[in-house]
């Protein structure tokens, strides 16, 4: 089985490793990998595909210098191995534009305003991972236990059983 | 049509209506012989036959003067044809005062008074005249009785008819006035609206350009205020664990090192990390990944020190006391950092948004411009700012308005690049007299026709939809430098995009206080 990873960019260091602490209690299911820029990301983005992993989960900052968040987002819903990605805008500054921009083009799943609350952040990243497991693994038992186990058992009942599908 | 040619129209037009009046009315029952027209047919018809009448008889070119205001005058002139325009000098102007025709007298009040002439007379096309002095007067009026009888009463008409009209004149200046005080009224009435309107743009463009400095604060203060957060929490978490597991250790000498380490670390460039990560994963298969993640933070010789406890998998809680003491140090740092920032923001705060109610202040203007930057730091992230502003002489100031200016001419930048380019700022002295200051942009510059109004009010590029700004930023601007005695004006940059240019007057030292 692939591992799926979470991808978090962010280009202020001190503000990236709270994103990871904070998420660091998913890790023994989904590493984490950081960047501090977009192309930071895309050289991340190729080296997990060429692992043969995924990615679950985006989570992205949007002001930085050189390509933005929503950039980002919206190359990587272009890319089939980033399609299905959840993606999620974690920033404090995006204009309404923007926002507009990356809900209509990169499929944005979840926007978050800094600061953010730990737990809250915690919860998106669950949920949207649940969301992609449910949508992309056929297997889901080994993700009952951290991610939103009330939903996967629905999914894995409206799949008929645990081996049929 | 010009204003002095209108002007004769209207007479020539009230000239006739009296005209017109008079031929009806009956003076005396001498009305046929009172008829101007009749008068010079009369005259015309003697004139060729009439050596006394041919010797008085004068023409004129058009544009001839031919009585002039001030000088003496002793003979009567009786238009036989064409017209002329009397006029009288007042201040430097020629003011147009009558329009004169066949059958008028002209000359009459100098010739039966001996005052000098009153109007000044001139030839509105070719005039014909009969000349007369008071002698020849006299012997026409022997030599040809039916022209003495209409003579006089001619004079009183001419006269009657002259009062008729600066009556009418008289009604309709007063009814202009009237009309002209109403006029003004609905001016005065206008302006107030206007200068109301004015002033409620001028605070929404100040509110648009202090949203503008809200938001960019916001993000400023947003980011070392959430690493304070985090931090402040992280520590609050570990340190009653990292206490407690102290005790555990051989050397509690090593949690002060590691937390030590932790302060000084400098931020590690995150692939060096990803490999570093990688190398420690083969070493330690058995770690998790965020144990090897806080690993791969650690510099060569605390590694060495944490390697006996990350090889043996039986002391968990030591490894993780360490590195949470190596983390700890960290967030320590990044509170000192954050708090350093947020202090520097204030202060730049506090000197940018200068009370300017208050007395200007002899100032280094290059601290505002410096204060500027940091404040609208947040639209400048992909801008690159290149600075070259040696020093320069005082100058006495409004530190505020003057901020206001350098926000607003780098925010236009900003906009004008699209938030992508370079920013030139650069200053220097001109003369002893001035100061200057350039602020240029490698955007797509402003066309040469707009030049002269961009520094009008309600003129914007910026379209109304989601854009800060109402189009009176420069306009506002201006009136910051102008108050300040300085000049500001734009042109090309070398090599692209605009360039503004500010000169400020220098301060000279205490006599030129106040």
């Amino acid at each position: 089985m692939s591992t799926i990873y979470i991808l978090c960019v962010e280009d202020e260091p001190e503000v990236l490793d709270v994103i990871v602490r904070d998420l660091s209690g998913l890790e023994e299911v989904f590493p984490i990998e950081m960047a501090v820029s977009a192309d930071e990301a895309r050289q991340i983005i190729k080296e997990i595909n060429e692992q043969g992993d995924k990615i679950g989960l985006a989570i992205c900052d949007h002001v930085m210098p050189g390509d933005k968040g929503v950039e980002l987002m919206i190359e990587m819903q272009k890319e089939e191995f980033t399609e299905r990605t959840r993606k999620v805008l974690l920033t404090g500054q995006a204009g309404l534009d923007a926002t507009v921009e990356a809900v209509n083009h990169a499929r944005l799943n979840r926007y978050i305003a800094k600061p953010w609350d730990p737990e809250n952040l915690v919860n998106v990243a669950k949920d949207e991972l649940t969301t992609y497991v449910i949508e992309n693994e056929k297997d889901l038992l080994p993700f009952m236990g951290i991610l939103d186990a009330k939903r996967i058992q629905e999914a894995i009942r409206a799949r008929g059983s645990i081996s049929d599908y | 049509m010009s204003s002095d040619e209108k002007y004769m129209r209207y007479l020539k037009e009230s000239r006739e209506k009296v005209q017109k009046r008079e031929k009806t009315m009956d003076l005396h029952g001498t009305k046929r012989r009172l008829d101007k027209t009749t008068f010079v047919k009369h005259i015309k018809e003697l004139l060729p036959g009439s050596e006394l009448l041919k010797s008085h008889h004068q023409s004129y070119k058009q544009g001839d003067i031919i009585l002039r205001e001030h000088q003496e005058n002793r003979r009567l002139f009786v238009i036989l044809d064409g017209y002329v325009k009397q006029f009288k000098r007042s201040d430097e102007y020629d003011i147009a005062i009558d329009l004169q025709g066949p059958g008028d007298f002209m000359g009459l009040l100098s010739f039966q008074t001996g005052e000098r002439v009153f109007t000044t007379a001139r030839a509105s096309s070719d005039v014909e005249v009969l000349r007369v002095g008071q002698g020849s007067l006299d012997r026409i009026q022997q030599d040809y009785p039916e022209i003495s009888r209409v003579i006089q009463g001619l004079i009183f008409s001419n006269l009657s008819e002259r009062y008729r009209r600066v009556v009418t004149l008289h009604i309709e200046i007063a009814q202009l006035s009237r009309e002209l005080e109403k006029e003004r009224n609905n001016l005065r009435e206008t302006i107030s609206e206007l200068e109301q309107t004015r002033n409620l743009l001028i605070n929404q463009e100040k509110m648009a350009t202090l949203g503008e400095l809200t938001a960019g604060l916001a993000h400023e203060i947003n980011n070392p205020a959430s690493a304070l957060l985090r931090s402040v929490d992280y520590l609050t978490r570990v340190l009653p664990e990292m206490t407690e597991q102290a005790g555990a250790l051989p050397d509690t000498g090593l949690v002060r090192a590691f937390l030590e380490s932790g302060m000084q670390r400098e931020v590690q460039d995150t692939e060096q990390q990803r490999a570093k990560m990688k190398k420690l994963q083969q070493k330690y298969p058995h770690l998790s990944r965020s144990v090897l993640r806080d690993m791969a933070e650690l510099n060569h010789e605390m590694l060495v020190k944490v390697t006996p406890y990350a090889e043996s998998s039986d002391r968990p809680k030591s490894l993780r006391l360490l590195l949470d003491s190596h983390k700890a140090g960290v967030f320590l740092a990044s509170i000192q950092l954050s708090t350093g920032r947020i202090g520097h923001l204030v202060k730049s705060l506090k000197s940018y948004s200068r009370d300017s109610r208050a007395e200007p202040e002899v100032a280094d203007i290059r601290l505002g411009i410096q204060e500027t930057l940091m404040i609208i730091g947040n639209r400048l992230n992909d801008i690159e700012v290149d600075l070259n502003l040696p020093e320069i002489p005082l100058v006495k100031c409004y530190v505020g308005e003057l901020n206001q200016v350098w926000t607003n001419i780098i925010i236009n930048a900003c906009d004008a690049m699209d938030e992508k380019g370079k920013l030139f700022i650069s200053c220097g002295t001109a003369s002893d007299e001035h100061v200057w200051v350039t602020i240029a942009d490698n955007g797509p510059g402003v066309p040469d026709k707009l030049k002269d109004r961009i520094f009008e009010s309600s003129f914007t590029t910026k379209t109304a939809g989601g854009e800060f700004g109402l189009g009176i930023g420069l306009a506002i601007t201006k009136g910051v430098i102008q108050k300040h005695s300085g000049t500001i004006s734009v042109r090309d940059r070398m090599g692209g995009g605009a360039e503004f240019i500010i000169h400020l007057p220098v301060y000279k030292g205490k006599e030129s206080l106040g």
